[in-house]
């Protein structure tokens, strides 16, 4: 009986079809969602390498329903050379608009000159820079267009650049020349375990008209061995791990792949420098992700098509004040521990479901999976009371999360369903026409509740439910290790609960005060223990593959609803 | 002892912020005298306790001018006989190691990487072996029908009064932002002990701990003494020794923890410094070992004046969140172990060591917990084999790092290890239903090696629910 015919009823269909040429993370996320690879051009979306925006995307007309994981520009953001251009013409700007204030706040990136046509000014500089200092000045030259380090070298005598200057590839004429920037080196990076480290952060923009950006939760911090000569390091401490290193040192990178995630970095910098600076710098780092992206907002290409998942390198120095170094287009998606295969599964499975190719979503959620909206034409604030600036680095509950999004969802749609009905029936014809609906109706209010209970709520009111649950808050209910304020609250706040509790019993027996039982005791334990197993799940599935289809389901709520009302249909 | 002259202590005062503070006080007293006497002064000082402060100031700097002796000779007989068939048994396994070492030269490719000198349930096991001499040699009258492991005659704290003295950790309030930064302000201006170690007991936020923990060992001006020391052990570092092997596998093994791996190269150093340490047989509150005189270098003692054992590691990789600075982490860990984690390793009869802490915990949960210490009994997995790597190892790499320094500012705020009998019999008490369903040993192994979190507050709770 194909009578439920709604508009809504072919969005839902599980056979999206997604094209990639990527073998890594990214495969293995499309297909945990079940939708079917193509070769041809049918797709829904298209994870596709940056080279194929630039060849194919101008001469291809695309379907109003089909995705693709770049705007048409978006080097310019993500080009070393002229992403500094652009930043260094948005703050020109807004000091030509007298915005002050806002212009000065774009200091996260160093000192650039672009070679070789900058290479005048630079020298320069460079004069200036070593004859106003004691110790010298070290440089970084970077290659335009290159990732992952390659040709990247440092330096603090000008003589070293010379025999770079001399080979073939300095002269402009030259067709083969090489665009190179040079930045001044950030001379003091914070150092932890006597090792540099940067830290790679994810943000997705899924519009530049309005700027929509969406800040992932976990990110990691990545360790280095240091490449640069001895000669370019002023500090002994530096140097003295540098000689240190094991051969054993080799293993853990296997291993661990020398990587932390955000929130045990979160966690180290707490410990050291106590919460409110911890705090500020990661409101920065947020701050500067959105700078970043307002400064080139005018410039990229908007396209409803489009979305961009950028990967943030960020620097902290010593006084923990972050910089930018560079902006990835396409951060990689292949991992080397089981750990870090599930991060990124995750983060590209939150990926779709804000993209949002089944139509489900209400374009309001503030938090999907492990991604929070920090911007939507402007950024957004969080409210005055609200113990986080930010939610970069803050436990990622991105399960829990998504199932109260599954079950929001659900109850909307079987809300918008059950309308549909009443409608149907209202203008549908009286007799025989009548009773059909009527059964029909029955049926279909009897799946209501089965799609709630998939939530894990059977209540037969869908529509007070809806009320209440279009705006999905963020859940910031379950925060146990790593919230900002919660190194405290671990430590000081449960006693509080029991404090309280504590003293009654001290008040009603004196003598044996530790050893009566107290009946109120239970019930906090109880409620203790809940609460310490629902941290202990969600710390054990915040990584873990999901075991079974079903479990997948379930996570995903959207794949059950499209489920449940394809048998409907049947 | 060395005794100061009056000069010296008047020295000492005027570098204390609160004797000034005391001479500021005296004077808005008498701001509109002019003409002042002794007696007028102590009068004064009398009626608003300025007197009794500066009595409690002098002794302090006293107090504080006194060197603690290492103990070397207990006052229980047995134990000192004890102690030097201890280190007989460590000088045959360190023969074993060294055997080891020679074969995995001679073929690489066995190689064990879990060589060490004694870990903690060598140490337990030898632990063990006291109540049989004891009752055998000693106490042949006495009767001892215990189901303990450990029952052995030596002075011991009634366990009421350790429970009763970290009560006041459940009435811990979450402190506001202005109280935060009120601790903030006096642990910078703080210098006596007495009031850090208060401080210590109640709240270190972050950020301050590694400024609190220097004031207390009184480290807070030498920055550049420790740096130079560290500097001259780390050259010697340069001389190869035997036991710098045995540091390596250990530390391999804090590579294996997400929290920690990062700070594997230092960890490495500061032990690689630590053994090589001349000044901490002097400064350690107890000697470890009895040293008794090999005749090959090799198999010598440390000049630590005891033995490298398993998992050393893990004393220092905490303390690697405080501070970026090498030296001062190994400032840390030295006055840390030479104050307190050295007990853990100790045959003794004091309050600290042990032996007496795992008798304070057997105690506890026999009487308060007698079903479960009896499960555990019947099922061959008895309680102290349960917890003896939670204790020996200070619950370092069970609970996150901010949680084991809560722990470091309990042991310095009441100067002691006790609070590990708390946490110990707590984290039993957390595990209880779970471990009176355990029907073997692999039931309670496989309890352990699922995923668990531990935390301070939590298991200090745990401890004091019936």
């Amino acid at each position: 009986m194909l009578i439920i015919s709604i508009s809504l009823q072919q969005n839902y269909s599980s056979n999206l079809k997604f094209k990639t040429s990527f073998r890594n993370c990214i495969l293995e996320a499309f297909k945990r969602r079940l939708w079917k690879e193509t070769e041809g051009d049918d797709w829904d979306i298209m994870w596709a390498e940056k080279e194929w925006i630039h060849e194919v995307l101008d001469h291809t007309h695309l379907q109003s329903n089909q995705k693709i994981n770049h705007f048409r520009n978006h080097y310019e953001l993500t080009r070393k050379d002229l992403m500094i251009k652009n930043f260094k013409r948005y703050k020109k700007n807004l000091e030509r608009e007298g915005k002050q204030e806002e212009a000065n706040n774009y200091n996260f990136f160093p000192l650039t000159f672009h070679l070789p046509s900058e290479y005048p000014i630079f020298v320069e500089e460079f004069k200036r820079q070593s004859t106003n200092s004691d110790t010298k000045t070290a440089w970084i030259m970077k290659p335009i267009g290159k990732s992952q380090g390659k040709g990247i070298f440092i330096f603090n005598k000008i003589q070293q650049i010379s025999q770079w200057k001399n080979t073939l590839r300095y002269n402009q004429d030259n067709p083969q020349a090489e665009a190179y920037i040079v930045q001044k080196y950030i001379a003091d990076p914070l150092l932890i375990g006597g090792k540099k480290f940067d830290m790679r952060i994810y943000l997705l923009c899924t519009s530049y008209q309005p700027l929509t950006l969406y800040l992932y939760r976990t990110g990691f911090a990545r360790f280095t061995h240091h490449r640069y000569d001895s000669e370019d390091i002023s500090n002994t401490y530096v140097h003295l791990t540098n000689v240190a290193i094991q051969k054993t040192s080799d293993n853990y990178d296997e291993k661990l792949g020398g990587k932390w995630n955000l929130q045990t970095l979160k966690l180290y910098l707490m410990t050291k420098y106590g919460q409110e600076k911890v705090a500020e710098t990661f409101y920065n780092i947020q701050m500067l992700m959105i700078r970043s992206l307002q400064a080139v907002q005018k410039i990229i290409i908007n396209d409803k098509h489009c979305f961009e998942l950028y990967g943030f390198d960020i620097l902290l120095d010593a006084q923990l004040k972050p910089w930018l170094l560079e902006v990835n287009a396409s951060p990689s998606m292949t991992s080397n521990t089981p750990v870090d295969f599930e991060l990124k599964c995750g983060l590209l499975d939150d990926v779709f479901t804000i993209i949002d190719l089944e139509k489900v979503l209400t374009g309001n959620e503030e938090q999907i999976g492990g991604f929070d909206l920090i911007c939507k034409g402007n950024p957004i604030k969080l409210p005055i009371n609200s113990t986080f600036t930010t939610y970069l680095g803050a436990f990622n509950n991105r399960q829990q999360q998504l199932k109260k999004i599954a079950k929001s969802t659900a109850i909307r749609l079987a809300q918008t369903y059950q309308e549909s009905q009443t409608k149907a029936i209202e203008i549908g014809s009286k007799g025989q026409k009548e009773k059909e609906e009527k059964d029909k109706q029955m049926r279909s209010s009897s799946k209501g509740p089965q799609v709630m209970q998939n939530g894990g709520n059977g209540n037969n009111k869908p529509n007070n439910l809806t009320k209440q649950n279009t705006i999905i808050k963020r859940n910031t209910t379950n925060l146990p290790a790593l919230g900002t304020v919660q190194n405290k609250s671990n430590i000081k706040r449960q006693p509080l609960q029991n404090a309280g509790q504590q003293q009654q019993q001290n008040q009603q027996s004196q003598s044996n005060s530790s050893k009566k039982n107290n009946p109120n005791e239970d019930s906090m334990l109880s409620a203790n223990q809940k609460l310490q197993k629902l941290t202990q799940e969600s710390k054990i599935n915040q990584f873990q593959p999901y075991k079974q289809q079903s479990q997948y389901n379930e996570v995903m709520g959207m794949g059950v609803v499209s489920r449940n009302l394809q048998k409907n249909e049947e | 002892m060395q005794q100061l002259d009056n000069q010296e202590i008047l020295m000492k005062l005027k570098s204390s912020k609160q004797f000034w503070d005391i001479k500021k006080k005296i004077k808005q007293g008498f701001s509109d005298q002019q003409k002042i006497g002794v007696n007028d002064i102590q009068k004064f000082a009398q009626s608003c306790e300025i007197e009794d402060q500066l009595i409690k100031l002098i002794s302090h700097i006293l107090k504080k001018s006194k060197k603690r002796e290492t103990l070397k000779e207990d006052q229980i007989e047995f134990l000192n006989t004890s102690k030097i068939k201890w280190t007989e048994l460590l000088f045959k396994n360190l023969d074993i190691v060294h055997q080891k070492t020679k074969n995995q030269e001679e073929d690489d490719t066995n190689t064990d990487s879990k060589l060490y000198i004694y870990d903690e349930k060598n140490l337990l096991a030898f632990l063990q072996t006291f109540k049989q001499q004891q009752s055998n040699n000693l106490y042949q009258n006495v009767q001892f029908q215990s189901n303990k492991i450990l029952n052995i005659n030596i002075p011991l704290k009634s366990s009421q009064s350790i429970l009763d003295k970290y009560q006041y950790l459940l009435l811990q309030e979450e402190l506001s932002d202005e109280k935060i930064n009120k601790i903030r302000k006096q642990i910078e201006n703080e210098h006596l002990d007495i009031e850090l170690e208060k401080i210590a007991q109640t709240f270190v936020p972050n950020g301050e701990r590694c400024l609190l923990y220097l004031k207390y060992f009184e480290f807070d001006h030498q920055d550049t003494v420790l740096q130079q020391h560290f500097v001259k052990l780390q050259k010697e570092c340069l001389n190869q020794l035997f036991y710098d092997e045995l540091l390596e596998i250990d530390g391999h093994e804090i590579s294996e923890d997400t929290f920690y791996f990062v700070f594997q190269e230092q960890i490495l150093t500061c032990l690689k410094c630590f053994i090589r340490d001349r000044t901490i047989k002097e400064n350690i509150r107890i000697q470890l070992q009895s040293g008794i005189k090999k005749e090959h270098a090799e198999f010598q003692l440390p000049i630590t004046g005891f033995f490298p054992f398993k998992n050393i590691s893990k004393y220092v990789a905490p303390l690697c969140y405080l501070s970026t600075k090498i030296h001062i982490i190994y400032a840390l860990f030295k006055e840390f172990f030479c104050r307190y984690f050295c007990f853990l390793h100790a045959i003794s009869s004091e309050s600290n060591s042990i032996l007496s802490l795992c008798m304070q915990i057997e105690e506890i949960v026999s009487t308060r917990s007698p079903k479960l210490f009896h499960h555990l009994k019947v099922i061959g997995c008895d309680t102290l084999k349960l917890i003896i790597h939670q204790l020996v190892y200070c619950f370092i790499g069970d609970m996150d790092p901010p949680h084991i320094l809560t722990i470091y500012d309990q042991i310095i705020g009441h100067d002691s290890l006790e609070i590990l009998v708390i946490l110990c019999v707590g984290f039993l008490n957390k595990y209880k239903s779970k471990l009176l369903l355990a029907k073997n040993q692999e039931n309670v192994q496989q309890i352990f090696s699922e995923l668990r979190e531990d935390r301070f507050q939590e298991l200090v709770q745990y401890a004091y629910k019936q």
